[in-house]
């Protein structure tokens, strides 16, 4: 029913408008002193050096899809322990046998010398 | 409470903007993220048929998760396969990939 | 059908499966510690095991005398799934056999272990009665099967295989889910058999089942590479390395079927007039598109690939007549061809092993540089021909007999047109072979002694299965009324 979107619309409002406005004030009150540092793009505080754009060894991807890989896994393990105490020992047989085959798999990417960086 | 037909018209929607984004784009990760997108358009549906119709059994969210997973999967070996057609050819345009024809 | 509880004879009943697993971390383990020596030996190790799993499952594993859900009802333990296992864990066994001596291929214990865990999948495939665990069946055959097709990562056709497989492959199972969503919501089940329950009694549509029907079928129309989901195989082929193609060709496509089979029988009897009628068209178009484009083909690959094609065609006829012969034959028929591609594409691994290769042209004079392969040749292809008394000749026979028993005769009709086209372009293959002559007449294929041993029994196996039909018809029909 549409009247069941009325908060989100409500919240979508007030986020906008708040945002708004404190960009609004900032360029109203605030000072305005420009220097090259300032403009320069935000580094941790370092100074930036070479083109933001710019290649990422390709190494760099075996690292995230083996984190992909083994990130989602959670999504089996959450569940699980919400209801451990009800499956009982036979729940941890079956966890323990889930986790022991990703044990395996993360053991022969490391043999592999997937996780080395050089 | 919002009907189940808003959700399904959702994830129809999503599963056609996927489906056109797989058909018309020509870049091979391109093509990924649209398959990715119908796969969540699929995920829309079974949590919102779940919750509609049997929230007391989970076996819709049940699918909900195994779809994530092996989507999951199924991303690592297609970023895999294009990693290593990218060092073949350093393209991923689907049109320059086609040594084989009829 | 009710699900039975959990008892421990249920574990018998997955034994091939559990062992299956082990089998492919075996693999990874020796590879591991073995490292880049004794390479063959894995090969060796692979065929082995799968030869004793296959015993194993033979003995164990036999249906109950009724069929009956197990493990909550993911999977169904009946003829079905135990045929198919059964298949399967030959053709692997067969391709591994293939592999042995194969070029360009780097870090085997990957490549045996994603080959066992893809026959895990199909394994599963055929047993499942849920759609959750179809779902997570087709994708454990078809992601390894991503994965072997772009194996060879410094050969461009390969890697371009790989890709257009994972691209065509993911596509078609996400709109197949799609249509499992669908299928879901209409009844709040997603185990096969009590969803077909809650789906009778024409509460639902028939439109809306009809389109949930139709999006299904695209995903498995691709399993079985069926017009017009078949683009992907030829190119697929022509780039996978010999032996995965063999195995694509084999047992991926026989692994469709038994989910075509299983889930269109299961779920959709109520609509079967529509999809029956679909399919017949599928089934003209699959078979007259295979074998027309075949005739122009150059490369042997690309040849049985579109002959794979048209092979689809006719056994889909089986599952169109919609009856206890036509499953029979189907089956039947998918177990003809399965060890008749499997004898054609061990002599294009020879062949390619020792000429390097693929083109027909090069088949020139092979009746006098090996005899022996040329004759294996000339029985594998005039098997998929359908010449009698070889295998492929029984099963096209009962096909169309199960067609004219369902009133298609025109189908029937159809398919002996096509079956004529076909002895067409595999005589012109065998004509290259036999009579052709080519400068290199005197020197011999080199013979290695895995391939020669794959090849030997495939052979054995189209000529045992077409002289000796009359038992295997009977398993068949067994099988197929375990459906029903």
């Amino acid at each position: 029913m549409p009247e069941d979107f009325l908060p989100i619309a409500v919240l979508i409002i007030l986020a906008t408008g708040l945002s708004f406005t404190i960009l609004l004030l900032g360029q109203i009150f605030g000072p305005r002193r420009p220097n090259p540092r300032k403009g320069s793009p935000y580094e941790s505080g370092m100074r930036p050096y070479g083109k933001g754009q710019r290649r990422v060894p390709i190494h760099y991807y075996l690292i995230a899809v083996l984190f992909i890989l083994f990130d989602v896994e959670i999504i089996f393990i959450l569940p699980w322990a919400v209801v451990l105490r009800d499956l009982g020992i036979f729940g941890l047989i079956e966890m323990g046998l889930f986790v022991a085959i990703l044990l395996i798999g993360f053991v022969y990417a490391w043999k592999k010398g997937a996780l080395e960086w050089d | 409470m919002i009907p189940l037909s808003w959700y399904l018209i959702l994830a129809a929607s999503i599963f056609c903007i996927g489906l056109y984004g797989v058909l018309a784009r020509r870049n091979a990760i391109a093509i990924l993220m649209g398959i990715e997108l119908m796969l969540n358009a699929v995920n829309i549906n079974l949590v919102a048929f779940w919750r509609y119709l049997t929230p007391s059994i989970i076996n819709g969210q049940v699918f909900a998760i195994i779809v994530f997973a092996v989507a999951a999967s199924e991303v690592a070996v297609g970023l895999a396969l294009i990693i290593s057609i990218y060092r073949r050819k350093t393209t991923v345009a689907v049109e320059e990939i086609n040594l084989m024809k009829w | 059908m009710p699900i039975v509880p959990f008892d421990t004879s249920m574990i018998a009943a997955i034994s091939a499966e559990l062992l299956l697993l082990l089998l492919a971390g075996v693999i990874l383990a020796v590879d591991m510690i073995w490292g880049s020596k004794q390479k063959d030996h894995l090969g060796w190790i692979t065929a082995g095991g799968l030869l004793f799993i296959l015993l194993i499952s033979l003995i164990f594993t036999r249906p109950e005398p009724v069929e009956r859900l197990i493990f909550g009802g993911m999977l169904r333990q009946d003829w079905l799934t135990f045929t198919f296992r059964l298949i399967f864990l030959f053709a692997a066994a067969i391709t591994s056999l293939l592999s042995i001596n194969l070029k360009g291929i780097t870090g085997r214990g990957e490549y045996y272990a994603l080959l066992v865990v893809t026959t895990l999948g199909m394994s599963l495939m055929a047993a499942s009665a849920d759609l959750i665990m179809l779902y997570l069946a087709i994708e454990t055959t078809s992601i390894p099967l991503y994965i072997l097709a772009g194996f060879m990562k410094s050969d461009d056709k390969s890697t371009e295989s790989g890709i257009k497989y994972f691209l065509f492959g993911a596509l078609t199972s996400t709109v197949m889910l799609y249509g499992f969503s669908l299928l879901y919501g209409f009844s709040g089940e997603t185990n096969l058999y009590l969803l077909s329950e809650r789906l009778t009694g024409g509460e639902i549509s028939i439109w809306v089942l009809g389109g949930a029907a139709l999006l299904v079928l695209v995903g498995f129309s691709f399993k079985v590479s069926a017009v017009p989901f078949h683009f992907w195989s030829p190119d697929v082929y022509e780039g996978a390395p010999t032996p995965i193609t063999a195995y694509i060709s084999t047992a991926s496509k026989a692994a469709g079927f038994a989910v075509l089979v299983r889930v269109m029988i299961t779920v959709f009897p109520e609509i079967s007039l529509y999809w029956t009628s679909i399919l017949a068209v599928v089934a003209t178009a699959t078979m007259t598109v295979g074998n027309m484009v075949a005739l122009a083909q150059k490369n042997i690959k690309r040849l049985l690939a579109y002959s794979s094609i048209a092979h689809a065609g006719y056994a889909l006829i089986g599952l169109v007549a919609f009856s206890e012969l036509g499953i029979a034959s189907l089956l039947f028929y998918l177990a003809a061809y399965v060890v008749t591609n499997l004898a054609a594409f061990a002599i294009v691994v020879f062949f390619a092993n020792t000429v390097g290769s693929d083109e027909i042209a090069d088949y020139a004079g092979l009746s006098r540089r090996s005899p022996g392969l040329a004759f294996a040749m000339l029985i594998a292809f005039l098997s998929l021909a359908g010449m009698p008394p070889l295998a492929g000749f029984v099963a096209k026979f009962y096909v169309f007999a199960a067609a004219v028993e369902s009133g298609l005769i025109w189908l029937a009709f159809v398919g002996v047109l096509n079956a004529i086209i076909g002895l067409y372009y595999y005589m012109t293959v065998l004509k290259v072979v036999y009579l052709y002559r080519s400068d290199d007449d005197e020197v011999p294929i080199a013979v290695s002694r895995p391939a020669a041993i794959a090849l030997g029994v495939s052979v054995i196996a189209v000529l045992g299965i077409g002289i000796a039909s009359g038992p295997w018809l009977g398993w068949a029909l067994d099988t197929a009324s375990s459906l029903f």
